[in-house]
Formats: structure tokens, C-alpha cells, sequence
């Protein structure tokens, strides 16, 4: 491999790492505060991504200005889904949550093949192809775009759950629920708010990911056990972890995926049982986050 | 809130035929095997070819509910261990030239010696962790499967020789798999009245508390991994065989692994009957399902309602009321919500 090649695949990495960090975000506060591993997770970024399609394709939006609707539209989706549905079981056996957010994700895949078909569609706005180049190195400034949107997301999310009062809700119920509630913090609504940032992030990394690659209803699985992967190599327990994680994986894959394409998901998967075995107390440490 | 709150799934069940209407359950149950074990008589090739693949999916879940139903492992992955029995069986017939019967008992075996070697670190995880483990491991596997082309035939798959003669093969196929059912009913029966059984349960209930009795818990998780992995190893092996055609893509299907819960989950986990009658009512449900909204391409949002609506009403499946643990009303129907909800 040439030093090109390798100060390419850094690059690569490095810019990739940002909107894993964004999908493994939402997935990590689910299950660090509602102790929910969400399978449809992966779902939802695919719902995300289509919803920056259509919008592109019929309408004639700006991919980067469909991100806001996207977030809302499955913010709201995610809130209805936990406050109507996971609430009801949500201090059930671990099974049942599982299976049930499984259920959740063959139900919307199949939807949206559908209607959508199955298809690989792209969403490719007149600057596509546009981008930075440093010495040889290239940069798309659409991927440099979803780096830096994907760093302020974090960072707004950073904020809401440090200074707001819905945000000290939601860590307080992840430190202790009983605790919360005598303080007056509705769980049901505060669980619901919860699940529906979770969504609402994966919505972003959706609309993200659309601009960068093709997207298809069954997309989401991939997303959905990087996020996991990401959440076991930085831990659970805060925003920064996870972006270490986020970077760590984004690394594995990228020079996985120049030295040994066709097992690229074999490899990643290993190191996770790898990084499980050799810490099989979890990574996470702590069930809740900071 | 501080104490535990246990759900119908951690509740002890000991499952010991003591009451009448268990006795009467029994009877059932073995009057309908004795009819399962006649059908061929009247049946036609369509129903018997049904039925087998329900027989394979009803042992498939049976070796689930030693892992996931007694001992409370949420195992995702044991899709594995189907299409390794299935490469293990056809390998055996195609490299080795075994005969299908030894082929099938090579596959069984490399199954289970694949469950006691990565169930020794992996059954150390717990709850998500071992969940999601076990779900990248069956994948993983999967895309080797697809990737070794020398091996496994890769893309291309590996075709075998037909079952001769072809008039009996329906037969012999049935019947295989039906004996299967039973070797799981048999199996679950006189290990759940022994030392095992019991070791099991109490893993379930608290691991810690287990160990502490003095159980030697990772032996036993250990045996309920390798004896699922055995039940599916020698359903992948049949299933091989049956259909002359093994490839990569359609055995490590993580579909498998979701029916294989569902049913024992339907049926009731941690019960001996449960797997067996729950992959029945499958069958069942989808059958019915596809008939009345004749939507073939929506079958999967079919199964993923069903299974929503299993997991929110009765996630402890349909053996509490069939054994007169509880009775069919609305309000044990919610019972489920109204003790988990929030």
C-alpha cells in the first residue's frame, strides 16, 4: 500500500467516522437510558434517508435542507412508537423488547419494499461530485459537509442533555427511576422524549448517508449493528465515548474493506465478539448516561 | 419498584404432570402424534412436504427452548448451527462420500462442537451482549460460507445426489423428521427431571444464586448450547438433503432464528411441549394470514404483526392456558401490560 493510498484511507476514516458517531449515538442513549437494544434503529436511518430522497426527487430539495424535516417526521414516529407501544412491555424480560423492535424493523423494511420497491436509489445534487484536493488527497465536500453537521448534532444534543430541563429528566431517569419520579419526572413521556431523540438522530444520519451512498429499504441492518459495534469499542457511558468508538470502527473498516473487501462485515463482526469476549462484563460499565 | 418485578416468563415452572389437566394434555399431545405418525396413509405429497418442514422448525425450537426457554439465554444466532449441520451433512456426502445417515450425524456433531467452542467465551456475556453476539456470529459465518468458494461452494452452492428411490422420498424425509420431533420431546422430558433441568431453571431465575448453590453453571450453559445446536445441526442436515441444494444465502437466514423463537414462544418457553405446539399454530397463523389477505408481499409485515402482538399480550405463550395455569380472558390477556408497563 502506498503512503497515498494510506493518507487517503485516513482521511476516509476519519470522515466517515463523524456520521457513524451520529448513528451510533442515537442507539446508545436508547439503550443506555431505556435499557433497550433498538433493532429497528437501523430502520429508522433508512426511513431518514428516503424521506431526503423523495423530497429531493419530487420536490427538488437541497438534501442538507431536508435534514431538519427528516429529524422531525421520525422524531415523532419514534415518540408515538415508545409512549403507544414499547411502553406497555417496556419492564418485561429482555426478549420481549428485543424481538419486539425486531418485529418493528421486518415490519417497516417490508413496508417500505412495498412501496418503494427495492431499488438502490441515490440522491445526487449538482455539487455530488465536487470536492477538496489536498496534494492527491481527495475530499468531497459533501462528505466534509456530513462531518461537520454530524459534530454539531452531537454537540447540540451535548448541550440539551446538560442544560435543559427535559434533558436532566432523561439522564436523572437513567441514573435512577425512582429517584426521578419523586422529583416529579414523568417516565412514560420522559422515556417516549428519549426514544424519539433516538430517532430523530437516526433520521439525520439517514438524510446524511443519502447524499454519500445508495440507499434501499434493507440498508438499515448494516447501520444498525455498526451502532451496537460502535457502542461496545467506546462504551456507553457518554457522548465522547461513543465518538471514540465511532472512530476506532471507522478505522477497522476502511482498511478492512481495502485489504479484504469481501469480509469486511465478517472481520468487524469478530473484533465485536473479540472486544465482547475479552470484556464480557460489557463495556458500558455504567448503565447510564452522563 | 426497587424489588425485582418478575414477569410470567421468570416465574418458576417445573413443569411436573401432576394436575389432571396436564395428564389430559399428555394424552392429547401423544394421541396426535399417533395421528402425525398415520397421516402419510391419506396424505398428499403437498401436506406431508409441509409438514415436514413444520417437524424441522418444531426441533429447531426445541433446541431453542434449552438455551433461550430453560435457561434464559436470548440466543439470536442459532441459525448457525442449522447451515452448519446443513454444510456439515453435505460436505460429508460430497467430499467423504458418506453415506446420508453418517453425513447427517457429522453435521449434528460439527454443529455441536462449533456451540461448545464459542459457547465457552460467549456464554460469559450477558443479556444484550450475548444477544447481539450471537447474531454477529451467525452472520459472520454466513458471509465465510459465501466467501470460501473452495470450500463451500460459495455463491454457486453445493448440489447433492437425490434420495432413491424418489417414490419413498417423501416418506423417508417425513419420517426422519418427525423422529427428530420426537428425540427433542424425549430429550426435553428426561433431561427437565434431572439434575440438568433443574440447573437450568435455576440459571434462569438468578445465575449468581445458582452458582452459589453450588451448580456448575458454565457446564450447563455449555450442555443447553451444544444440545440446541445438535437439535438444529441435525434439522440443517435433513433439510440439506431434502433439498439436494445448499447454499449459503438460505441456510444462515437469520428468518430461521426469529421462527424458531416465535414458536417457542408462542408455544411457551421453557416448557416441554411449548416448541412443538407453538410451531404448529405457526404454521397455523401464516397459513390462515396469507389466506385471508392474500398480499403475498406483505407476508413479512404479517409475521413482524404477529410477533408484536404476541410480545405485548402473551409473551409466555399459549402452554399457560393449555396447562390451566391461567384462563383465556381479557384480563389475563393484559395482564402482560399491566405488569411491565410504565
Amino acid at each position: 500500500m502506498s503512503s497515498l493510498e494510506l493518507t487517503q484511507g485516513v482521511v476516509n476514516a476519519i470522515l466517515l467516522s463523524g456520521t457513524l458517531a451520529l448513528v451510533a449515538i442515537g442507539f446508545s442513549i436508547v439503550w443506555g437510558i431505556l435499557n433497550i437494544i433498538n433493532i429497528a434503529h437501523g430502520a429508522f436511518i433508512m426511513l431518514g434517508a428516503y424521506i431526503t430522497y423523495w423530497l429531493f426527487t419530487l420536490f427538488g430539495i437541497d438534501p442538507f435542507l431536508s435534514i431538519p424535516l427528516s429529524m422531525l417526521t421520525l422524531f415523532i414516529v419514534g415518540y408515538l412508537i415508545q409512549r403507544y407501544l414499547i411502553n406497555l412491555v417496556i419492564r418485561a424480560p429482555l426478549l420481549v423488547t428485543f424481538l419486539l423492535t425486531f418485529a418493528m424493523e421486518i415490519v417497516i423494511i417490508n413496508l417500505a419494499t412495498f412501496f418503494w420497491k427495492g431499488d438502490l436509489r441515490s440522491v445526487t445534487p449538482a455539487y455530488s461530485g465536487a470536492g477538496l484536493t489536498l496534494g492527491m488527497v481527495q475530499i468531497p465536500y459533501i462528505r466534509l459537509a456530513a462531518f461537520f453537521i454530524s459534530l454539531f448534532l452531537t454537540g447540540l444534543l451535548h448541550v440539551f442533555m446538560t442544560y435543559t430541563k427535559a434533558g436532566n429528566a432523561i439522564r436523572a431517569t437513567g441514573m435512577d427511576i425512582d429517584a426521578a419520579r419523586l422529583q416529579g419526572v414523568k417516565i412514560a413521556h420522559t422515556y417516549a422524549l428519549t426514544f424519539a431523540i433516538g430517532s430523530a438522530l437516526a433520521g439525520a444520519a439517514g438524510s446524511l448517508i443519502s447524499v454519500s451512498f445508495p440507499i434501499d429499504p434493507t440498508m438499515g441492518g448494516a447501520y444498525t449493528l455498526r451502532a451496537f459495534l460502535i457502542c461496545v469499542l467506546g462504551g456507553l457511558g457518554s457522548i465522547p465515548a461513543v465518538m471514540l468508538g465511532a472512530l476506532v470502527y471507522a478505522f477497522i473498516e476502511v482498511f478492512s474493506g481495502i485489504y479484504a473487501p469481501g469480509l469486511k462485515d465478517a472481520i468487524a463482526l469478530f473484533v465485536l465478539v473479540l472486544v465482547l469476549i475479552v470484556r464480557p462484563t460489557g463495556i458500558a460499565g455504567k448503565a447510564f448516561y452522563h | 419498584m426497587t424489588e425485582k418485578q418478575k414477569g410470567p416468563m421468570t416465574l418458576s415452572r417445573f413443569d411436573k404432570l401432576a394436575s389432571n389437566r396436564q395428564r389430559l394434555l399428555l394424552v392429547g399431545v401423544f394421541g396426535f402424534i399417533v395421528v402425525l405418525f398415520v397421516f402419510p396413509l391419506i396424505a398428499s405429497g403437498f401436506w406431508m412436504r409441509t409438514l415436514t418442514l413444520l417437524f424441522l422448525l418444531a426441533a429447531m425450537a426445541q433446541g431453542w427452548n434449552f438455551i433461550g426457554g430453560y435457561t434464559g439465554y436470548a440466543a439470536f444466532g442459532n441459525v448457525a448451527f442449522f447451515g452448519i449441520g446443513a454444510y456439515g451433512t453435505a460436505l460429508s456426502m460430497l467430499r467423504l462420500h458418506f453415506p446420508f445417515l453418517p453425513a447427517l450425524l457429522v453435521g449434528g456433531a460439527a454443529a455441536m462442537a462449533f456451540a461448545v467452542v464459542i459457547g465457552l467465551p460467549v456464554l460469559r456475556l450477558k443479556g444484550h451482549y450475548f444477544a447481539i453476539a450471537t447474531v454477529a456470529l451467525a452472520t459472520a459465518l454466513g458471509e465465510v460460507a459465501d466467501f470460501w468458494t473452495d470450500f463451500t461452494g460459495g455463491a454457486a452452492g453445493l448440489t447433492l445426489p437425490f434420495f432413491r428411490p424418489i417414490s419413498l422420498s417423501n416418506y423417508f424425509f417425513y419420517y426422519l423428521a418427525l423422529l427428530l420431533v420426537l428425540l427433542g420431546l424425549g430429550l426435553t422430558y428426561l433431561i427437565m427431571n434431572r439434575k440438568l433441568g433443574y440447573s437450568w431453571v435455576a440459571i434462569r431465575e438468578d445465575e449468581d444464586a445458582a452458582k452459589m448453590m453450588g451448580i456448575n453453571t458454565t457446564w450447563a450453559k455449555v450442555v443447553a448450547f451444544a444440545l440446541s445446536a445438535l437439535m438444529a445441526g441435525l434439522a440443517g442436515g435433513i433439510y440439506a438433503y431434502w433439498n439436494t441444494f445448499v447454499l449459503a444465502e438460505e441456510v444462515f437466514k437469520i428468518e430461521y432464528t426469529l421462527q424458531m423463537i416465535l414458536a417457542t414462544v408462542l408455544g411457551g418457553p421453557g416448557t416441554i411441549f411449548g416448541p412443538f405446539i407453538g410451531a404448529f399454530m405457526y404454521y397455523i397463523l401464516i397459513t390462515l394470514l396469507v389466506f385471508f389477505l392474500p398480499v403475498g408481499q406483505l407476508h413479512e409485515t404479517i409475521l413482524g404483526t404477529i410477533i408484536i402482538l404476541v410480545m405485548v399480550f402473551t409473551p409466555q405463550g399459549i402452554m399457560d392456558f393449555l396447562s390451566g395455569r391461567k384462563k383465556l380472558t381479557l384480563s389475563s390477556l393484559l395482564e402482560n401490560i399491566r405488569m411491565h408497563r410504565v
